[in-house]
This record gives structure tokens, C-alpha cells and sequence, in this order.
């Protein structure tokens, strides 16, 4: 679900540091956007925002002139394209997500070492994500462990309500569409409350207010999402 | 960025998923010279998928921006130099004297690694001893130099501070700093386009070959035999040698005898783990360089939660002080607490006394029920005071708890703690134990 949604995602916002929502995590999108550290390692779980992390970091580096790359790497890893890494290090900045991905992968574990050893030489920036911390990662090189530790670590902490509020009202901002807090209140009592969940509902209601050129209220978006909320009485 | 290339890049944004156009597009470096456009891929891999997926709407629409021909090309603007064409040899060797060679090699040392901004503690007080000498006098003092210890620990900036002094020292001198897989990169590249013999002449003239890593050389025996020789001419010719290695040496499995035997013709230097006061200078140090006064107690508070390597000690003083600008905070022991509260919830997750007991057992071959038995002997009871005292140590369980968890009671546990800081200052060998175990549980 997770890929799907960044596609979607992408397609319609691109991914920005402006659509992200920092919540507890200013200090880490502070840093990416400061973007002076030549290492950066963040981890949380699926569905906090770390592919838009790194996506925004991207779209931040080639707008200030800069050719960066996003690694996916569980696709890569699948394909067995290691070759994919390959002289990376001419470029201005390297993203590596689901570092996790390479774990017990000798191959990969020793051309990501490589990697980060050639992008230190050349001065070229490095932001890894992963679903847990360098050290609780069961990466068999502890060389490479070492080198993702070389850096801030950051924890992204997931958003509480208030904080999913306000990411789908600027997501909705971000698409030119108002969404009322109370609609905001409404969508987080009857709907999953992950943010990916919450934003393919945003998707939803997007399509839906275009094509029926309609507001969005409380009424509209119980027309619209009717089906897809969880009744009251079994909430 | 050129303005053709912008313009077909937000149009192409459109198209694309942010992701795939990230990993495929983005990578790509224009250059444009009137109505041509030439475009760089980082490696083959991107340029094969770029031409499958994506080169012919590119064309389209850069012939819409006005662009008469465009090429497609392995390399980077910022080199001009497709690889495709120019393979990537080793450097010409060097005519005599002139110091050809020199400035292409150059650029593999990094200039920051001296021996200024490197923390001198008793971890590594001998291998900078031995270090500064090879860098006063290449080829004579010492040869090889080896320095070996875990990762993240200093071997690569000691053994570059030597590389920048002799460069210093003589400006004309070839230097030439590689991992051992440069090596054996270059070495493959050379086979393919028939170099080898230009690959030889080149690292048997340098005046010094510093190379890092050489555990990864294990089980690739051609690559030993050609650095056997190659280390044989240097030798001969008394220029200098310095190899770093993550364990001795001669315990690495997969290289050659005669490889290990040449090595232990020099000089192998140890580098441990810092020790508490080296760790909270390494911060001060680090933390100065980089224009922060970082209070004594922060980094006493820092140096004593982290204790693995300079690495990760690096990045957490690189998280603290970020965390403070951006924040515009002072950077107090409870600011540092709050910053690096997920670092140290992790850590403290990964040591239990039942992690600390698995560990020490496995350690010394003995099984964790030996550890909670009523047995005395000293082939247990040593382990058991060891791991007593670390989980006294590293966890913040009360004495009790800690007896309980070894079926003793609080007394034998304070006993313990005592017998072991006697004993690290007495026993080399126990000391040593301990520190490795520490590392262990702490990386």
C-alpha cells in the first residue's frame, strides 16, 4: 500500500518539505533543509513520512542546482541491481530508502560501505532511512554499521491527532482546496487514522469536490466517504 | 542548471512519479553548448534504463525546447569525462622526478585527517607515537606500519595524518591512499583494458602506499599476489608502507602466510576503544572545530552513554548541536538528555541483564545457566563478577536486582564490582575482556 501511495502521492503534490508536516520532527526537517550535514541517518515506522523526507530532500537539492538520487532499495536489492550504485558520488546528494532492505545481504552491505566511503571522499551528501536505528539494524558489516551512525541519527515521531489535522489541511492547502478543522475532526473519528489512510481519503474527497464543484463539509464528506467510515455505533 | 534542461525537467515532473523520477531523472547532468545538449548518467545502469524508459519522450520534448541533437553519456559535467569513452585507468606513472603523478593521487587524501585534530588518549597513544614517527621518517622507521582495531575507532585518520605529513614535508612526494577495494578495482579495470602493466609501474613508484582495510582483500588471491609483489618492490625500495586492518592481522582468514609474514616485518600497533576521559575530549575536540563550546558536563554526560566508537560519538554531537541551532537552545545536559533521548532509549533497550549475561557467557564459551549456578570455580565465578559488574554498569537496576537476576544476593554483587575494578587496573588480559565486552554491548 505504502509504494502505491507515494506514487499517488508524488503524481499529485511532488513531494516538498513544504507539504510535510514536522509536528515533533523540526529539528530534523530543520537539518534536512539546512542541508550541511554530509551524513544523515532518520528511522521510523512505515507511514510517518520518511520516502517524503527524502523525496523532499531530492526536490530541495536539484532546486538549489544540484543532480541528487533517490534509492529505493528493496526494489533494488530484488532486482539484484547493484550496479545501481556505481558512481554515485558525482552527484550532490545520495537518498537510501528502506535501508533495511540490505541488511544480511553481503553484497549490498559491502557496496553500501563502499558507497558511503566514496561519497566521504568526494564530498557528497548521504541520507539513509530505515525502519529502525543503526544499531538495532541486523546489518552483518559492522564497518557499515559504523559509517550510519556517522551523523545526526533522527527518530521521526509519528504525528498525534492535532498534527494529522494539520497535515491533511496542508496537504489540502497544498491542492488548493480548503478542509475545515472540524472536517479534519470528523475524518479522524470515523476513518483509519494513519496518515496514509487519512490521505487516500484526502484523495477521495479531492476527486469528488472537483467533480461535484462542492465545498468540503461535513455533509458532503459523509456523502462522499459514506461508505468507506467506520458507523458510530461500531466505533 | 541550464534553462533547457529546467524547463524539460518540471515538464517531465509532471509525467512521472516523484519517486521513479527521482531515482532516474533527476541523477542526470545536462550540458548544453547552442542547440546540443549532452546528458551525464551517474553509471551504465541508469543510462540502459533511461534509454529504455524514458530517452524518447526526453527527445520529443527537448526538440520542442528547440534542441537540435542530444546525446546521451556515462559520466558527470563536473568531470566532462564519459567514462564510456576515457576507461578510468590508475594514473600514468610518473616520469622521474617530475612528480607527475602526484597531484592525480593527491585528491584521495583527505586533508582534514592531521595530526593536530587527532585526541590523543591511552587507546591510542602508541599507534600515534608509532604514526608520527613513520611520518617523520617514510620508509625508515617503521615498514610496514599496520594499524589495526574496530571500526570507527581512527585507523583512516591516523594513517592519512601520515600520508598529509609526508606530502607536507616533501610536496613532490607520490602518496597514494586507497581501501583495499580501490585497489582491487582498479586492479580489475586495468586487466579489462589491458593496463596491468601501467597499473604496476604506478604503485611500484609511489613513496608511499597507504592502504585501508585490508581484511576485504581476504579470499581474493589475485589481487594478494599482485599486492605481494607490489608490496615487495615498495619494500625493496624502501618507501613506505601502511595497511589498516579491523582485526591482528595475521587472524584474518583468507589471506596469504607469506602476505601476513611480510606484515609482521614492521611495526602492528594496536588502536582500543576510548576510554571515557579520551571520549569526552574527542567531543570537546570536535565540537571546537566546529566553532561550539560544549560545556564539560555535556560531554562528560555524552562520553559516558556512548561509548562504541568515535563515529557514533560524532554523529550524536552533531545531533546535539543541530538540534540546539535550529532550536536556538543552550546545550545543557538536560537539553542533551531531551536531543538524544531516542539514541539513548535505544540503548537502553538493547542492554538487560539477560542481554548482558548471553553476551558474557558466549564471550567465555560458558552456558548463562553456569552463570546463575552455585558454581565456584574460577572458570565461572571470574564471567559472573564480570558480568555483575557490567550490568552494574551499564543498567540502572538496584544491587538486588542484579543478584536476583544471578541468584545471589545484593552483597556478592557489590563484592563483584570491587574485585573487577581492582582486577582491570592489575590484569591486562581482564581489562581488555572487559572493553571488549563493553563495546559489545554498547554498539
Amino acid at each position: 500500500m505504502a509504494a502505491q501511495l507515494t506514487l499517488d502521492i508524488g503524481l499529485r503534490d511532488g513531494a516538498t518539505f513544504a507539504l510535510f508536516e514536522p509536528g515533533a520532527n523540526l529539528p530534523l526537517v530543520a537539518a534536512l533543509e539546512a542541508a550541511e550535514e554530509p551524513f544523515l541517518f532518520l528511522w521510523g515506522p512505515v507511514g510517518c513520512g520518511r520516502t517524503h523526507l527524502l523525496q523532499a530532500a531530492c526536490h530541495h537539492h536539484a532546486s538549489q542546482g544540484g543532480s541528487p538520487v533517490y534509492l529505493p532499495l528493496p526494489a533494488l536489492v530484488a532486482q539484484g541491481a547493484v550496479a545501481m550504485l556505481e558512481g554515485l558520488e558525482q552527484l550532490g546528494l545520495i537518498c537510501l530508502d528502506d535501508l533495511e532492505a540490505v541488511a544480511g545481504e553481503p553484497i549490498w552491505e559491502r557496496a553500501l560501505f563502499n558507497l558511503y566511503n566514496r561519497a566521504r571522499a568526494a564530498g557528497t551528501r548521504l541520507i539513509a532511512a530505515a525502519a529502525s536505528p543503526p544499531q538495532t539494524l541486523p546489518i552483518a558489516l559492522p564497518d557499515l554499521r559504523s559509517r550510519l551512525a556517522w551523523g545526526p541519527v533522527f527518530q521521526l515521531q509519528e504525528l498525534d491527532d492535532a498534527g494529522k489535522i494539520a497535515a491533511l489541511r496542508r496537504r489540502a492547502a497544498g491542492r488548493g482546496l480548503e478542509l475545515p478543522e472540524e472536517v479534519g475532526q470528523w475524518l479522524l473519528r470515523r476513518c483509519e487514522r494513519d496518515l496514509p489512510s487519512l490521505l487516500l481519503q484526502l484523495d477521495r474527497l479531492d476527486h469528488a469536490s472537483l467533480a461535484a464543484q462542492r465545498r468540503l463539509t461535513i455533509p458532503f464528506v459523509r456523502s462522499v466517504l459514506g461508505a468507506a467510515t467506520t458507523p458510530p455505533d461500531r466505533a | 542548471m541550464q534553462p533547457v534542461w529546467q524547463r524539460c525537467l518540471e515538464r517531465l515532473e509532471q509525467e512521472i512519479p516523484a519517486d521513479q523520477f527521482n531515482q532516474w531523472i533527476r541523477p542526470l547532468q545536462a550540458e548544453e553548448e547552442g542547440e546540443r545538449m549532452t546528458l551525464y548518467a551517474p553509471n551504465p545502469f541508469v543510462l540502459d534504463w533511461v534509454n529504455d524508459h524514458y530517452r524518447e519522450r526526453m527527445e520529443q520534448l527537448l526538440g520542442e525546447l528547440g534542441m537540435q541533437s542530444i546525446g546521451f553519456s556515462v559520466g558527470s559535467r563536473r568531470l566532462a569525462a564519459p567514462v564510456e569513452k576515457v576507461p578510468e585507468l590508475p594514473p600514468m606513472p610518473r616520469p622521474a622526478g617530475t612528480g607527475a603523478a602526484v597531484n592525480l593521487r593527491r585528491g584521495n587524501l583527505n586533508r582534514e585527517f592531521t595530526f593536530d585534530n587527532f585526541v590523543e588518549g591511552k587507546s591510542n597513544s602508541l599507534a600515534k607515537a608509532a604514526a608520527a614517527q613513520v611520518a617523520e621518517n617514510p620508509g625508515e622507521a617503521y615498514n610496514p606500519l599496520a594499524i589495526y582495531g574496530g571500526t570507527g575507532l581512527g585507523k583512516t585518520h591516523l594513517m592519512q595524518a601520515i600520508g598529509n605529513t609526508i606530502l607536507r614535508k616533501n610536496p613532490n612526494a607520490s602518496v597514494a591512499y586507497l581501501n583495499s577495494e580501490n585497489f582491487f578495482q582498479d586492479m580489475v579495470k586495468a586487466l579489462q583494458h589491458k593496463a596491468i602493466d601501467e597499473f604496476k609501474r604506478f604503485y611500484r613508484s609511489l613513496d608511499a602506499l597507504l592502504i585501508d582495510d585490508i581484511q576485504f582483500f581476504a579470499g581474493k588471491d589475485y589481487t594478494q599476489e599482485e599486492f605481494f609483489h607490489t608490496f615487495n618492490a615498495l619494500l625493496d625500495g624502501q618507501r613506505q608502507i601502511i595497511i589498516t586492518c579491523d582485526r591482528f592481522p595475521k587472524e584474518v582468514e583468507g589471506l596469504e602466510d607469506r602476505l601476513k609474514s611480510r606484515f609482521s616485518w614492521g611495526l602492528t600497533v594496536a588502536i582500543e576503544p576510548p576510554d571515557l576521559e579520551t571520549r569526552v575530549a574527542i567531543l570537546k575536540s570536535k565540537a571546537a572545530q566546529g566553532g561550539v563550546a560544549l560545556p564539560s558536563d555535556v560531554a562528560f554526560f555524552m562520553g559516558e552513554r556512548i561509548r562504541s566508537h568515535v563515529r557514533e560519538l560524532e554523529g550524536a554531537l552533531r545531533r546535539v548541536i543541530a538540534t540546539a541551532r535550529f532550536t536556538n537552545s543552550a546545550i545543557t545536559v538536560d537539553f542533551a538528555k531531551q536531543a538524544l533521548s531516542d539514541l539513548l532509549a535505544v540503548q537502553a533497550k538493547l542492554v538487560t541483564i539477560e542481554n548482558i549475561q548471553k553476551t558474557v557467557a558466549a564471550y567465555y564459551k560458558i552456558r548463562v545457566a553456569d552463570l546463575r549456578s552455585n558454581r565456584r570455580s574460577r572458570s565461572v565465578a571470574r564471567p559472573r563478577q564480570i558480568a555483575m559488574a557490567l550490568a552494574k554498569e551499564l543498567t540502572s537496576h538496584s544491587l538486588p536486582e542484579i543478584g536476583d537476576a544471578f541468584g545471589r544476593d545484593h552483597t556478592t554483587v557489590l563484592y563483584a564490582c570491587n574485585k573487577v575494578k581492582e582486577l582491570r587496573e592489575a590484569d591486562q588480559r581482564l581489562a581488555e575482556d572487559y572493553a571488549n565486552l563493553l563495546r559489545t554491548l554498547t554498539t
